[in-house]
């Protein structure tokens, strides 16, 4: 038993010596739970997504499509934006607008009230949703959202609506005539004062009378009914033509993870070739140290450029994603990746005084990278301020560089402003390993 | 060849280098003998490039050494103390590697490499991965890569740790003949023995100081003493050795006595007194002393230490 303890003791000892590999199981596992408590809504007291950017075009003059503005804009799961602040001076947002600030990826989602939302003729309401379905989780939450808010809100517009057909029909006299004594009818059964139930049924209040409290008209039965009354037409804006939909939206991102972990294994590599004094005997040739450190930038661009490429033409193969269709802007997206991911590797080495740190640091780098990046999930899912940081990180724009080519199908003038972020990314890393390098032990 | 003037070389607080000065030259066997953190391998990254000193000079042919310019390197060959070869690549791919960063291409880089493998008589195994070779064969292509570009300088930074006595002298013999060709060479050791039989001219280094200098013949008159004599540590020895202590240096290892006596003490007193403790003259050898006595002598340590 003795000898046992002894040797656990050792075991420890080793462990706790070894600070990559606490780290590994430690911090990477609370910062990944971290992450995924804010897409499930373990974290905080509110659940689900909040601040999903939702155009809405409002071209209705009636007081019930500003209602429902008003209510979309009253969920915390939307920012509800209703302006063009792209153009000089802005202006309410339109339909043309909105399909252009999809197409140029501002959001992903619009809802269009048109002019005839409340239509002449029939009961019911008409809504347009124009959407960008590049990740079908976010699509599908968007859809619900969105469903659950206009359908918590139809008993008023369509009592709205009805108001409008009575006054078609009936003309204003008569209609004011028959809200006056519904008025009465219901204040002397119920109670209460018949100017103000009246003035509530001409704001379309009487609709609450067919859809009942407002609170539960999503339950399938009135959902039911609620989406006969509510024509919703579905436009796509993008990934129309798109072969594979589902396989296009994720190859990206695990293509994107499995690059990191091949250049983060050449990082701890970096330390071998250190350590068996490779470097003294290259140095002690016509080498320099800028050399050295470029030739491994260089070699990470074209490791990454082949595996991305090897991956796409694997998806091309299982999947049916249609890679060459693209195949020279992919390459154009591949190689800034490549160039990103390279010099990711480099920092890796840079700041690490070790093989096992750099794997522990790179582990925990890559695989929280991955999670706020949104390789494995939408960022779309996760806290507004989540997604600001998600913007940081060098998987979130090679994804969206490979969204932009497989599923917008974007043009080479097009991916530029990606393609310039992700080599800016590139250029800064590298700046600052190289910085670190030069003042760092790892030549010595 | 080499001329270093009062090189000085820290690491924070520890002086590992001060004041070498040193000439070097031209087709000589130089070796720098010293234990273990003596300044051999911080001598030998200054004179590589790999470091710049922190005072003092270093000239190659006239030409200064530094870490900004490598034009110098081409010049140099660095068979450095570990085994510094890519063991995933063939013995042929490292040194491909090797000669193409010294500028070298095509037929010429060809033949060079054959006759390297040949050299070191790795010819046929120049496919394999270098990491199924054994130690001694890493060892032989370790060195024979630092060759390729035909250097006039070669620095050899320990190249024999932990290899068999057969690969080392291999090694020896090698290097030997590639001097008696007129390359210069600068080793590095802290085996006496390697000092010894490769050298022209050692110098002995501890503490970053260079304590003597000189052929081997020079530096031994620097001793006490011209020989060692050595007889067992026995109890039939015991009053022998207790009256020897007076004359001079008394050493007891491994059941051995060795006795360094001082010059005013002649051999025939010696053998005198052992008659008198009626000890017979076969129990004891005379042996010639060595750079080991020479680096106790002057620096109170072994060079094992």
């Amino acid at each position: 038993m003795r000898v046992i303890l002894t040797l656990v003791r050792k075991d420890i000892a080793n462990f706790l010596r070894n600070r990559p590999a606490v780290v590994i199981t430690f911090l990477v596992p609370i910062a990944l739970i971290y992450i995924f408590g804010f897409v499930f809504g373990l974290n905080g007291k509110d659940n689900g997504p909040t601040g999903i950017r939702l155009g809405v075009v409002n071209e209705s003059a009636s007081p019930a499509a500003q209602k429902l503005v008003d209510a979309l804009k009253g969920e915390k799961t939307f920012r509800v934006i209703s302006v063009d602040y792209t153009a000089k001076p802005e202006h309410p947002l339109t339909e043309a607008d909105a399909r252009r600030l999809i197409h140029d990826r501002e959001f992903n989602f619009a809802l269009v009230i048109p002019s005839d939302f409340i239509p002449d003729r029939g009961l019911g309401l008409r809504l347009k949703i124009l959407s960008d379905p590049r990740n079908e989780i976010e699509t599908q939450t968007v859809n619900g959202l969105l469903q659950k808010t206009i359908f918590s809100n139809v008993p008023q517009l369509l009592g709205q609506s009805l108001q409008a057909s009575a006054k078609r029909f009936l003309g204003d006299e008569r209609t004011k005539k028959f809200n006056a004594d519904l008025a009465g009818a219901v204040t002397s059964a119920f109670g209460g004062d018949a100017e103000e139930t009246r003035q509530t049924i001409e704001s379309g209040g009487i609709g609450a009378v067919l859809g009942g409290d407002s609170a539960t008209a999503n339950t399938q039965p009135k959902a039911d009914f609620f989406s006969r009354l509510v024509k919703i037409e579905n436009v796509q804006i993008a990934g129309k033509d798109v072969k594979s939909p589902a396989a296009t939206r994720v190859v990206g991102g695990w293509a994107m993870m499995f690059l990191l972990f091949a250049v983060s294994a050449g990082s701890a590599a970096f330390f071998d070739e250190k350590n068996a004094g490779l470097f003294q005997r290259l140095l002690s040739a016509p080498v320099r140290r800028s050399q050295l450190l470029w030739s491994r930038f260089v070699y990470g661009i074209l490791l990454g450029l082949v595996q991305l490429t090897t991956l796409f033409c694997a998806g091309r193969l299982l999947y049916g994603i249609d890679v060459f269709g693209h195949f020279g802007n992919l390459v154009v997206v591949c190689t800034a990746a490549a160039a990103a991911c390279a010099a990711f590797g480099m920092f890796i080495a840079a700041f690490s005084p070790n093989a096992q740190a750099a794997n522990g640091l790179s582990t925990f780098l890559v695989l929280t990278m991955s999670a706020t990046g949104g390789a494995w999930f939408p960022i779309g899912l996760m806290p507004e301020f989540m997604q600001r940081i998600a913007k940081f990180t060098l998987v979130y724009w090679s994804m969206e560089g490979f969204s932009r080519v497989l599923w917008a199908g974007n043009s080479l003038v097009e991916l530029l402003p990606t393609v310039g972020i992700l080599l800016a990314i590139a250029a800064g890393v590298m700046a600052v390993a190289i910085w670190r390098f030069n003042r760092g032990a790892v030549f010595d | 060849m080499l001329i270093t003037r009062d090189l000085v070389k820290r690491y924070g607080p520890q002086l590992a280098l001060d004041g070498v000065s040193l000439d070097i030259g031209r087709g000589e066997f130089f070796g720098l003998l010293g234990p273990n953190g003596a300044g051999k391998s911080t001598f030998m990254s200054l004179v590589a490039g790999l470091r710049p000193p922190d005072a003092g000079s270093l000239t190659l042919d006239g030409v200064a050494v530094t870490t900004a310019d490598p034009s110098t390197r081409t010049a140099l060959g660095l068979v450095p103390q570990s085994i510094a070869l890519f063991e995933d690549l063939s013995a042929e791919q490292n040194l491909r590697v090797f000669g193409e960063l010294y500028g070298l291409r095509g037929a010429l880089l060809r033949e060079r490499i054959d006759e390297a493998l040949e050299a070191v008589q790795l010819a046929d195994r120049r496919r394999d991965q270098v990491k199924k070779f054994s130690g001694g064969m890493q060892r032989r292509l370790n060195l024979v890569v630092s060759l390729l570009h035909r250097p006039k300088l070669l620095l050899c930074d320990e190249p024999t740790v932990g290899i068999d006595p057969q690969s080392r002298n291999a090694i020896f013999d090698f290097l030997e003949a590639r001097n008696r060709e007129g390359l210069t060479i600068i080793y590095s050791t802290h085996y006496m023995e390697e000092a010894t039989r490769l050298c022209s001219r050692i110098g002995i280094i501890d503490h970053g100081r260079i304590h003597a200098l000189g052929t081997l013949e020079e530096l031994l008159t620097r001793l006490p003493f011209a020989d060692e004599i050595a007889f067992p540590a026995t109890p039939f020895t015991a009053e022998f050795a207790a009256r020897l202590a007076e004359h001079g240096e008394l050493t007891t290892a491994d059941g051995e006595h060795l006795f360094r006596s001082r010059p005013e003490f002649k051999t025939s007193a010696f053998y005198a007194l052992a008659e008198e403790c009626q000890l017979p003259a076969r129990l004891f050898v005379t042996r010639r002393p060595t750079l080991e006595a020479l680096f106790l002598h002057l620096t109170g340590r072994t060079l094992r230490e």
